[in-house]
């Protein structure tokens, strides 16, 4: 009993020394997952917001003239760790980046009593485009509702879908279920059957049997909601039973290079619909390489940089500094508060013209979010793998937000109802 | 010398039989209990009570469920996280089709919900034992969870496909929920915690208690003594499953808010009866000291680093820790297979002959 007493003193102790601030900077903390079961698409999501912040600071001494501090909390991707790292930082934290949906579930109902606003781009639960009811949360620039309507119309693009099968291969979780409201939504609208295919947490390495399925059904696509080690387990089982890979499709969590780059030329063909794209001509690129990584400060390596997942944690930190940007412009001053950086998320205005100045050219298309829209719906492109990268395949896709806006503002409704007494922001309606 | 019983004289069988018969004993407990129901809420910070005091205190008590059943019956199970969960959803659906409903009665009826469960899946125990049983219950953990996915009625249709914790109160005082102090949630723990483990303390040291550990010791004889081993083995799986079930409400109601269903999978339930393991088997208090071994302190020491001003890198950290309380484990294991609990028996055997000893 000794040990319990002396170990939660000392627990104590640490606890209170733990919170120490640090002024004069902006504290933008990140609950990264370098480590566990999904290590191998954080770690170059992670270099690549940490790098874009690391060049804001080195290139232009920061944000506005104030240093961005986005600390790593690591989390292995475990809810536990989640709740660890978020009480730890949101002392000092004006934003924060839950990342895994189990992680962004517990924290989402604290943020209204926390007010500190969630950044959470392209994941999380599709209704927090609703920002009236979600004031304190951004899944900016699109969320998996847009995804799976851009996907469809991608394949209609290519003919029309009506009584064509399509195989939704996902992952039997939160996140794999996200698009089946919209997808059921657009089956019914198209004339396409739709047959998901839930792959189990447990069977992501192995998909045998699911894959047996699709043989079986012959589908005419397989449009897949995958994550981690489930995208390189699809791909490779795709490859072994011969399934056509250019009828083969993934959200943007399944267009992870190296995943690709196990099967090389036989994945040619293979599509996933992105709203970030590894430009290595845009100017950002240059200015990585000069300020961080000619200096020895990123973590990164060549063929890391080169690929989707680093571009998309620049843009992810891209989008939060214009976020920061918007609320020292408007507040007038440099060190922002959680409340300020609130505000500024719900005015980024990425217009082409401030993505070239941000020297972010093809990486990211425009969007713009407002009070009331806390995603913004940027669109993406259809990336194609070539046998050795990624390379556009489409135009700038859109999603058709109004087929969706009423279902969102129901689910964000029952939502708000079930964690009642919730808090909405009246004052948007006014706006919109 | 500071635990010397010389001159404490019983003079009546009550006063040997007490649960206390070293002064001491009581004299440490009332310290500890002073500490944990008055000291750390004064003291403790929003972070020691989210990522310390109650993740501990539910942990120890979904230990304290297993060691009921492992420990004290002998019966190894598997499905500990699963058994949780059939306590965090009962609760879940109750207050949701009641709202009227007083949180903290919820939270202890719940428990009779996964009570229920795990007699049904302790039937095969009257056959079956060891590690066949472990099976058997590794089937209930598979089961379940599967369950806690495709049963939407449980999740109340959620689109998240996950339970979330709505705002609670008792009297205008919110207890569970977004909108709860985290002092309140941690006395609610607490109170929980103390009412069980006074329960568990008389129940495992009375008939009930002597019939299992017969049972876990040699269950043949056990029955020749007389000994009823279904009525032993499914009261075994009824207790301990209800502390489990009550563990797991507390989980998500008192701690983490919302939860997913693969939180209840095998991982969870490794992790209490490695907790169980660590902390001793047919122990009270070892439930205590492995749950701060494999809960807390991995949280302590993901702050030592920046505490003594190390800067390391948060990642680093996270694989240093794993390596630190692995080897830890392995260490206590080493010096004492028993576990933490008969550590601190031998310590404290070793205390009062000292530093005089024969």
């Amino acid at each position: 009993m000794k040990h319990m007493t002396r170990l939660a003193l000392a627990a104590v102790v640490a606890g209170a020394t733990a919170g120490a601030s640090f002024a004069q900077e902006l504290y933008t903390p990140n609950l990264a997952y370098r480590t566990g079961p999904f290590a191998a698409t954080g770690i170059p999501l992670m270099n690549g917001q940490a790098d874009y912040l690391t060049m804001l600071n080195e290139r232009d001494g920061g944000i506005g003239g104030i240093m961005v501090n986005g600390e790593e909390c690591e989390t292995g991707y475990s809810t536990e760790k989640g709740v660890e790292c978020y009480e730890k930082t949101k002392g000092q934290a004006i934003v924060t980046q839950p990342w895994s949906t189990g992680i962004t579930l517990q924290v989402l109902p604290k943020t209204n009593v926390d007010e500190i606003p969630i950044l959470a781009p392209g994941y999380g639960f599709s209704p927090m485009m609703d920002g009236t009811t979600f004031q304190w949360a951004f899944n900016a620039p699109a969320g998996y509702w847009d995804a799976a309507d851009m996907i469809i119309q991608y394949l209609e693009s290519e003919g029309s879908l009506d009584g064509k099968t399509i195989a939704f291969l996902h992952l039997d979780h939160p996140f794999g279920k996200e698009p089946l409201p919209v997808l059921e939504a657009l089956a019914e609208e198209k004339g396409f059957e739709l047959n998901p295919i839930p792959v189990g947490l447990k069977e992501m390495q192995n998909q045998s049997a699911q894959w047996l399925q699709i043989r079986r059904m012959r589908p005419d696509y397989v449009v897949m909601w995958g994550w981690g080690a489930m995208n390189a387990g699809a791909i490779t089982e795709a490859v072994k039973t011969k399934f056509p890979m250019e009828n083969f499709l993934g959200v943007w969590w399944s267009g992870h290079d190296a995943d690709l780059a196990l099967v090389g030329e036989e994945g040619k063909g293979y599509k996933s619909i992105s709203w970030s794209f590894p430009n290595m001509d845009a100017p950002v690129m240059q200015d990585v390489q000069e300020y961080v990584i000619s200096k020895g400060l990123s973590k990164t390596n060549e063929t890391e940089m080169t690929g989707v997942f680093y571009a998309r944690g620049l843009i992810i930190s891209a989008i939060m500094a214009e976020g920061i940007a918007a609320a020292q412009a408007e507040f007038g001053v440099a060190e922002i508060n959680a409340e300020q950086m609130r505000w500024g998320l719900e005015n980024i205005n990425m217009t082409e013209a401030r993505i070239a100045e941000l020297g972010l050219d093809g990486m990211v298309p425009p969007f713009s979010t407002s009070c009331a829209d806390h995603t913004g719906h940027s669109g993406g492109w259809m990336l194609e793998w070539d046998g050795e990268k990624f390379v556009k395949a489409s135009d700038l896709l859109t999603a058709n937000v109004e087929n969706y806006e009423a279902l969102a503002a129901e689910k964000a409704d029952e939502y708000a109802e079930a964690n009642a007494p919730w808090p909405v922001n009246e004052s948007c309606d006014a706006m919109n | 010398m500071l635990y010397r019983t010389a001159g404490q004289f019983k003079t009546t069988y009550e006063a040997d039989q007490a649960l206390f018969p070293v002064r001491q004993d009581a004299v440490l407990l009332g310290v500890i209990l002073l500490f944990a129901w008055v000291i750390f809420p004064l003291t403790a910070s929003e972070f020691a009570f989210q990522t310390l005091l109650i993740p501990v205190l539910i942990y120890a008590l979904a230990s304290l469920g297993l060691n009921i059943l492992t420990g004290y019956a002998g019966q190894l199970s598997l499905g500990t996280g699963a058994f949780m969960g059939v306590g965090a959803y009962a609760c879940y659906k109750m207050i949701t089709l009641m709202p009227w409903m007083n949180p903290i009665f919820a939270i202890l009826l719940s428990g009779f919900f996964s009570a229920g469960v795990g007699v049904m899946f302790g039937i095969p125990s009257l056959r079956i034992k060891g590690f066949y049983l472990a099976i058997a219950t590794l089937a209930a953990q598979f089961f379940l969870v599967w369950l806690f996915e495709k049963w939407a009625w449980l999740y109340n249709y959620n689109a998240s496909g996950a339970i979330q914790v709505p705002n609670l109160d008792i009297f205008g005082l919110y207890v569970a929920g977004p909108l709860a102090s985290s002092t309140v949630q941690y006395y609610l723990v607490l109170g929980v915690v103390t009412l069980l483990v006074i329960l568990c303390i008389n129940l495992t040291r009375g008939t009930l208690g002597r019939t299992w550990k017969a049972t876990r010791d040699m269950d043949i004889a056990a029955e020749l003594i007389g000994i009823n081993l279904m009525k032993s083995k499914l009261t075994a799986f009824a207790v301990s499953s209800y502390i489990v079930g009550v563990a797991g409400a507390l989980y998500v109601f008192s701690w983490k808010g919302a939860a997913e269903p693969n939180v209840f999978d095998i991982p969870l339930s490794f992790q209490v009866l490695f907790i169980a393991i660590i902390g001793g088997l047919g122990s009270i208090l070892g439930n205590f000291l492995g749950a701060i071994l494999i809960v807390g302190l991995p949280v302590v020491l993901n702050l030592l680093p920046a505490a003594v001003g190390v800067p390391l890198d948060s990642a680093l950290i996270e694989h240093l820790n794993v390596m630190i309380v692995g080897s830890l484990i392995i260490f206590f294991l080493i010096v004492e297979p028993h576990g933490l609990a008969q550590l601190w028996r031998l310590l404290r055997e070793k205390l009062i002959l000292w530093p005089f000893p024969y």
